[in-house]
């Protein structure tokens, strides 16, 4: 018995000692996923984003020139600001879009530490923006996951201008 | 003449040393008491991980009826994980209550040495903060911290080990422990990924293990072999249980695994 009792307890030892290792296996960028459309019929032959006030090189999130009905992209918000501001300049005609929002840390796992997430509580813009849709508010690490047709935002620009 | 004191003698130096030989044998007791002590495990956590993790803890339980042990362990943890994007920190108290079920047979008197299943019912008071939350986008970068939070968790756990006696009195023993968290303060920042009792709470059951050492101190003393604790299952007709055996070897009592104890 005494014998059994040294061995296992040197087996549960060693199987204590093991770990599940220390890498990070999820994601941890927060991105707001954003689709793109004038209506049903006119295609958007090019699409640009920019973060407002942001022009250096490089400074460029999104540059499309195919042409296609909808668009889908994900776009960082800020960390700082309770807005974020975005130039979209869509078929040559550049609007302005800012969308507004709070935010808290939110711990993801021991190995991939804190993320930003956010809720979205509302929008404005230029008139060359029809009207911006928030389908899902909460923008979280999980966001950029998201299939066809399921985003946070989308944003319908005004045909008559484009 | 001679050779009747010579006889005499001789017949004395005989029954003298038969006198030695016919005295009694010492009386065997079985000793039982409160055992106490400190559970290894939690010293030796800071060589295996990388964070610091320190704590100590003690354990102690009572026989009840030869084959059950009712269980107190309480300790302290403090918990230290520096990360490059975040700085953790975690400390409370926490205690348990429960009971150890033996189910291996004492082989005889002396034989202390046991198997047991058990069970806990935990609770844990400590507190977290997190300091140097850093993270950066297109947009630039910040730096934050969490301030600390009082936290309470309850849990359950499941044991199975075993404790000998490897010298009179004292005992080394081990065991496994599967804990199923009840109840734990919510945080929106962030849930503890450590709890102290509980251990690391990232996915799945967290599984834990104790290594200890105790002491019994020896209050109570019987002559009776505790009655192995009945699984179920069918008893074949004729044979002969062999605690029974015991009981004629020893004289003591079996009926329902209670025990006559002595204080003494």
């Amino acid at each position: 018995m005494r014998y059994y009792l040294i061995v296992i307890s040197l087996l549960v030892f060693v199987l204590g000692s093991c770990n599940d290792g220390n890498r990070c296996y999820e994601s941890v960028d927060t991105l707001m996923m954003s689709s793109f459309s004038i209506n049903g019929f006119i295609k958007i032959d090019s699409l640009t984003v920019k973060g407002l006030d942001r022009n250096d090189v490089g400074d460029t999130l999104v540059y499309d020139i195919s042409s296609t009905l909808t668009k889908r992209y994900s776009l960082p918000l800020s960390l700082s600001a309770d807005s974020t501001g975005f130039v979209i300049k869509v078929n040559g005609k550049t609007d302005t879009l800012y969308v507004r929002h709070a935010m808290i840390m939110k711990f993801i796992s021991e190995f991939c530490g804190f993320a930003p997430n956010y809720v979205i509580s509302g929008s404005r813009h230029t008139l060359g923006i029809d009207s911006v849709k928030i389908t899902d508010s909460k923008v979280n690490p999980q966001s950029i996951a998201k299939l066809t047709n399921d985003q946070n935002i989308s944003i319908y620009f005004n045909a008559a201008t484009h | 003449m001679i050779k009747i004191l010579v006889s005499i003698l001789t017949l004395l130096l005989i029954n003298s040393f038969s006198g030695f030989a016919q005295k009694p044998k010492a009386d065997i007791w079985r000793y039982e008491g409160p055992r106490v002590g400190m559970d290894l495990s939690r010293f030796m956590l800071p060589y295996m991980q990388t964070a610091k993790r320190n704590g100590w803890e003690i354990q102690a339980d009572v026989p009840y009826k030869g084959n059950f042990f009712p269980t107190f362990e309480m300790g302290m943890q403090w918990f230290d994980d520096k990360h490059d994007t975040f700085h953790y920190k975690n400390s409370g108290s926490y205690a348990r209550l429960g009971i150890d079920m033996n189910i291996v047979k004492f082989e005889s008197l002396k034989d202390h040495d046991f198997v047991f299943v058990g069970f806990r019912y935990g609770y844990s008071m400590f507190q977290q903060e997190t300091e140097s939350i850093a993270t950066s986008n297109y947009w630039g970068s910040i730096t934050t911290s969490l301030p600390r939070h009082d936290m309470t968790a309850h849990w359950g756990e499941l044991v199975f080990g075993m404790k000998g006696e490897l010298l009179a009195n004292f005992f080394f023993g081990w065991s496994l422990r599967a804990k199923f968290p009840l109840a734990v303060t919510k945080d929106a920042n962030i849930q503890p990924y450590i709890i102290p009792g509980i251990g690391k709470t990232g996915g799945g059951t967290p599984f834990d293990f104790s290594v200890g050492v105790y002491y019994r101190f020896p209050i109570f003393r019987t002559k009776t072999i505790p009655k192995p604790i009945k699984m179920g299952g069918a008893k074949h007709p004729g044979l002969n249980d062999e605690n029974d055996q015991n009981s004629q070897d020893y004289g003591g009592s079996q009926s329902g695994g209670s025990q006559n104890y002595n204080r003494r």
